[in-house]
Order: C-alpha cells, then structure tokens, then sequence
C-alpha cells in the first residue's frame, strides 16, 4: 500500500497531474459530480462527531419513533428515539473505516498474487495461484462472508478480512491481465538483460505501469464493499453493536417498516448513493483511460 | 464440441474439488476447533463432553485422514450429517434448493425479459434523450442495493396500495399463484441489478458492432434497419451478454440468501443462515460446495452456449 500511496503522492505533485484531473471533470462530467459525492462522503465520515446534530447512542425518551422534522429530529427518531440523522452520518465512518481497510489488506494481497501470476504466466506457478482464485470466485460473495463471518465471530475486523477475500480475486485477474502485458514491454526486456532481479522488474517496472486499470477496479469495488458489508450487517454477523452501521439501521428499520419508513429510507438512500458515486466515478475513469472511448 | 464441452466440464469439476478443499481448509485453520465453538454458549459443559463429541466427529483422527474420509463422502454425494438434528445434509440442502432455483430463474427471467429490450432501444437511439435517460437508470439500478430495493417495495406497496406480500410460503406444487406472487417482489429486488447490466452491456456491444464492416456492407445491400439490428448484429453483441450473465449468477446466487431471509422464503439461503446461527458446520460446508457448485456449472453452460453461438470458440479450444 504504502507504494500505492507514494505512487499518487507523486502523481499529484506532478504538474500534468492536475491538468489531468481538470481534463477529467470536462470530459466526464458525471465523473466530477461523483469525485463530489465521494469528497462530500469522506468528508462526512472523517468529521461525523461534530456536525452530526446528536449522539448516534443517546436515546430521546420523548421522541420515539417521530417522523423526520418533528421534535428537533431531521430524518426522525427510531424505536429507541436516537436520532437517524446523526446514525446515518455515523454510519459512513463505519462503511469508509471497513471499505479502506479491506481494500488496503485485499488489494495488497491481490496485487501480490497478480503481479507474480502475470509474470510467470503459463508456468506452474501462474496456474496454480489461478486455480485458487477460480475457486474463491465460484463461492457467491455472500454465502462466502457468512462462512467466515461464522467461523471468526462477528467484529469489524473480521468483517474487514472476509470482505478482502471478495477483493482479492478481482485485483488478481486485473493485475494479472496488466503484468501479463508489461512483461512483453520492451522496457522490462531492456531492465531484464541489464541484469535486474525479478523483484526489482516487478516493483519498478510492473507496478507503477499497471496503477490506472487499478483504480477503475478499485472503484467500483469500493462500490461492491459497501453493500456487501451493509448485506452483513442487515443478517446481523456484521458490524456489531452498538456501532452505527448502515446494513444494521436498515435490518432495524424492517421491523418498522410501515410506522417509520425513515429509519429505512435514510441510511438506504445515502448508502445507494455512495455506492452510486463510486460506480459513477469507476465507469468514468474507464471511459477517461480507455483511448478507444475518446472521440 | 462434444470435446469442447468435456474439457469445460473437467475443469468445472477441477475448480469444484477445489473449493471443496479450500473451504475444508479454512474451517481447519480457524483457531479454536469446532466442537469448542459449537459447544461454547452450552452452560457447563465438561472436558469429557468435549472429548466425547471430538471423537463422535472424527475430530481426532490426522487432518489427511479427515479430509479423506470427507473427500470419499463427498464424491458419494455424501456430505455428513447436521450437527442440529442428525438428517443428512445431502437430503437438508436437496429439499431447500428448489425455491433458491425458482427465486434465482424468476430474477434471471426478469433481468433478461426487460433488460434486453431497454439495451436493444438504448443502442438504436444512442444519445438521444431517451438513451440517457436508461444509462443513467441502469447506473442506478446497479448501485441499488437489492434488500434496500426490496424493503422500499414492500413499504410503498404498503403505504401507497396497501398491499403487502403473503407472509406464509406456499409450494409451487401447492399454490403455484400464492407461490408466485410471494416470489415476485424478491425476483423483481433482485433482478433489477442483473436487467441494468445486461442492458448496459447490450448496449454498448450492439454500437460495436453496428459500427463494424460487416454491418456496413449489409446497410448498403438495402437491409432494412429492422433485419440489420436483430438479425445481423443481435447475434454478435449476444455474446457479451451472455459473460455478464455467466458473472450475475454469483450476485444473484448470493442476493437470494438475504432475499429468502427478508421474505421468508424456505431456500438455501434460509438454511446456511440457520446453520450460522447454530454452528452447524457441516451445513454451511455443504451449502457452500452446493453454491459454488452451481456457479460453476452455470458458467460452464454459458461457455458452451458461446461455442454454440460463435463456431470460431470451439475450433480455437480445439487447436489450443
């Protein structure tokens, strides 16, 4: 991770960088608006206790159960009278806290797996790293996060390893795909008979040339996260309480549905449009990288 | 191609075994062993007890030999017995998988019956107003969460029509038109995803292929747009669909799990959810190779239907 990170510390020192990105708002408009939402949800999840306008844990004895409005409450109270609004924004520092780590740990792994298997691809090594990241894929996400959610016991840790296993595979395959090309590039032949090591190709030749696809997977897997770790939460092996959580005030919210249809409006709606942004903004990388898609 | 299809079949087998063994691993390596986890919440429950359990499950014998004695079960279609009432958990999963099935082709049906239309008319009028407006649908349909979709219905239904889904499941063998009506909200949740993808993909691989030579030389023998669209180019742009199809199957696979729960529908996913809640290990095993079975041997179908709809697959397996 750390050299992800220093990859686009560097690239957004880089003065063609920020051409870029002001390049990228006007040829992907819907891009912009989704780089917003994201900026506006981290914003939301890092600054929650202060502009959230109530504890997301204290209980308005007064107000249970009131609708959006009404006693000081903006989205309404639930069943134990906390406040929804405060909950929901709560609830982003839950989803952005496991969403980051998942990708840092799934992504990391999956880049390793990848990497290797694209450079020694055809040999026993790729075959055998594929054949297991086939088999990770044939188990729905679901059923395979509620078989090591079981195994480990529901906490945000856990959480946060059986939702790398969903990462993993797919930062394989697209990493994979990449090496599978870098490695025919003249520049690592060049690198090759000048005598670099394996290693030394692969982290300076072969990651810094396959960061972008990346990023568009990095996306919209963010995207896959969320709902995978709200769906968690709403059967109840997720986020355990009485940490606010998205996925957990929707299963709540169920029981309510037709006396207080805020308590699954609000969390759903902004957990949809989060996941919306991070779709939105991985298509427009895509459309923005991908040469064949420029007119 | 019947070479074809034997190959595409061994290695569906192949990635099967594997996730039998993988998940077989993974139980083994977590720490603590099963029986003290299936035991813990019992109250005083002795070393004796424990070791009595152990040794009823084999747990005691080398690792080697307990994954050969399940290996040897499992190619018997034999996956031991529920820890919580001791019937065999071949037999449990047998008498949930149909409704996951019908929940699963309802979802299918619906994504492809709605999906495939909207890509067709998406493409035609390619950035026409009407063509934005269904991209932009589709993004959405994507990003909705399918449980979050489906408590919107049931609550709008609710408050708008007063309507609510029938809270007892009925058989399709019992009452196939309670059955179906109490499946439709779920398939419709959870078949929007799947109609978003396959209209999007339709889309943009029908403008592919509608900007190619083989479409330009058609157009110019005097084609009618009609012939051209569903007759020369459909058959092409079909094969994308049929990949994203192949990967919706995971999704929906694991969307109906917490469909069936939300709806109560008694499918597989109601049973591995149970088999959580009780620690009933050897279920959830068997529902996992039993899902991942299904997967796989869906996308095995689907390869064969490439081979069938483009010649050029199986002859380029073949020389490989």
């Amino acid at each position: 991770m750390s050299i992800a990170i220093s990859g686009a510390a560097r690239a957004a020192r880089h003065p063609k960088a920020r051409g870029g990105l002001v390049r990228f708002a006007t040829e992907q408009p819907l891009g912009a608006v989704a780089l917003f939402l994201i900026t506006l949800f981290v914003v939301v999840a890092v600054l929650a206790p202060w502009i959230a306008p109530y504890d997301p844990l204290a209980q308005d004895r007064v107000n249970l159960l009131t609708p959006p409005g009404v006693g000081g409450h903006p989205a309404g109270t639930d069943e134990l009278g906390r406040d929804v609004l405060s909950r929901s924004l709560y609830g982003a520092r839950t989803s952005l806290l496991i969403a980051v780590s998942t990708l840092a740990l799934g992504g990391v792994i999956g880049l390793i797996v990848g990497v290797v298997s694209g450079y020694f691809g055809g040999t026993w090594i790729d075959s055998v790293l594929q054949r297991i990241m086939d088999a990770l894929m044939a188990i729905p996400s679901i059923v395979l996060l509620l078989f090591v959610a079981a195994l480990l016991g529901p906490s945000v840790r856990n959480t946060v390893i059986a939702l790398s296993l969903l990462v993993i595979p797919s930062i394989n395959r697209v990493a994979r795909g990449e090496m599978l090309r870098i490695r025919e590039e003249p520049y690592v032949e060049a690198a090759r008979s000048v005598g670099c090591s394996t290693p030394r190709i692969l982290l300076r030749y072969g990651l810094p040339n396959l960061m972008a696809p990346l990023f568009v997977m990095g996306s919209l897997l963010f995207a896959v996260i969320l709902i995978a770790e709200s769906a968690l939460s709403f059967l109840g092996i997720g986020t355990p309480p009485p940490t606010p959580s998205w996925g957990r005030m929707l299963s709540e919210g169920r029981s309510q549905l037709e006396i207080a249809p805020w308590m699954t409006v609000v969390p759903g709606l902004i957990l949809s449009v989060s996941v919306l942004a991070f779709n939105l903004l991985g298509d427009a990388m895509r459309d923005f990288l991908d040469p064949k898609q420029r007119r | 191609m019947l070479l074809y299809a034997g190959r595409r079949l061994t290695y569906g087998l192949l990635v099967l075994a594997l996730v039998a063994t993988l998940v077989f691993l993974i139980i083994r390596l977590i720490p603590g062993d099963v029986v003290r986890l299936q035991l813990a919440d019992a109250p005083g429950v002795t070393q004796a007890q424990i070791d009595q359990r152990t040794t009823e499950l084999g747990l005691d014998e080398p690792v080697l030999i307990q994954f050969g004695h399940f290996v040897g079960g499992l190619v018997q279609g034999d996956l031991g017995t529920s820890f919580d009432d001791g019937r065999p958990v071949t037999t449990k999963i047998l008498e949930r998988l149909p409704a996951t099935l019908e929940l699963g082709l309802l979802a299918i049906l619906f994504g492809v019956l709605f999906g495939v239309p909207f890509g067709l008319i998406s493409a035609i009028r390619h950035h026409s107003l009407i063509d934005n407006v269904m991209r932009f649908l589709a993004v959405i349909g994507m990003s909705l969460p399918n449980f979050w979709l489906a408590l919107l219905l049931i609550t709008f239904l609710a408050l708008w029509f007063g309507w609510s889904p029938p809270l007892v499941y009925a058989s399709p063998t019992e009452n196939l038109s309670q059955n179906l009506i109490h499946m439709l909200l779920p398939a419709i949740a959870l078949g929007a995803a799947t109609m978003a993808s396959i209209a999007r993909m339709l889309r943009s691989s029908l403008l592919e292929v509608l900007g190619s030579n083989f479409i330009r030389t058609i157009r110019s023998r005097g084609a009618s747009e009609r012939v051209v669209v569903l007759k020369h180019a459909g058959r092409s742009s079909m094969i994308p669909v049929f990949t994203v199809l192949g990967l919706q199957v995971g999704s929906i696979l694991g969307g109906t799990v917490i469909l069936e729960r939300i709806f109560a529908i008694p499918g597989m996913g109601s049973l591995i959810f149970e088999a959580v809640g009780q620690r009933d290990y050897p279920v959830i095993l068997g529902c996992v190779i039993f899902y991942g079975a299904i997967f796989i041997f869906v996308n095995v179908v689907v390869d064969l239907l490439y081979a069938v709809i483009d010649p050029r697959i199986r002859y380029e397996g073949a020389s490989a």
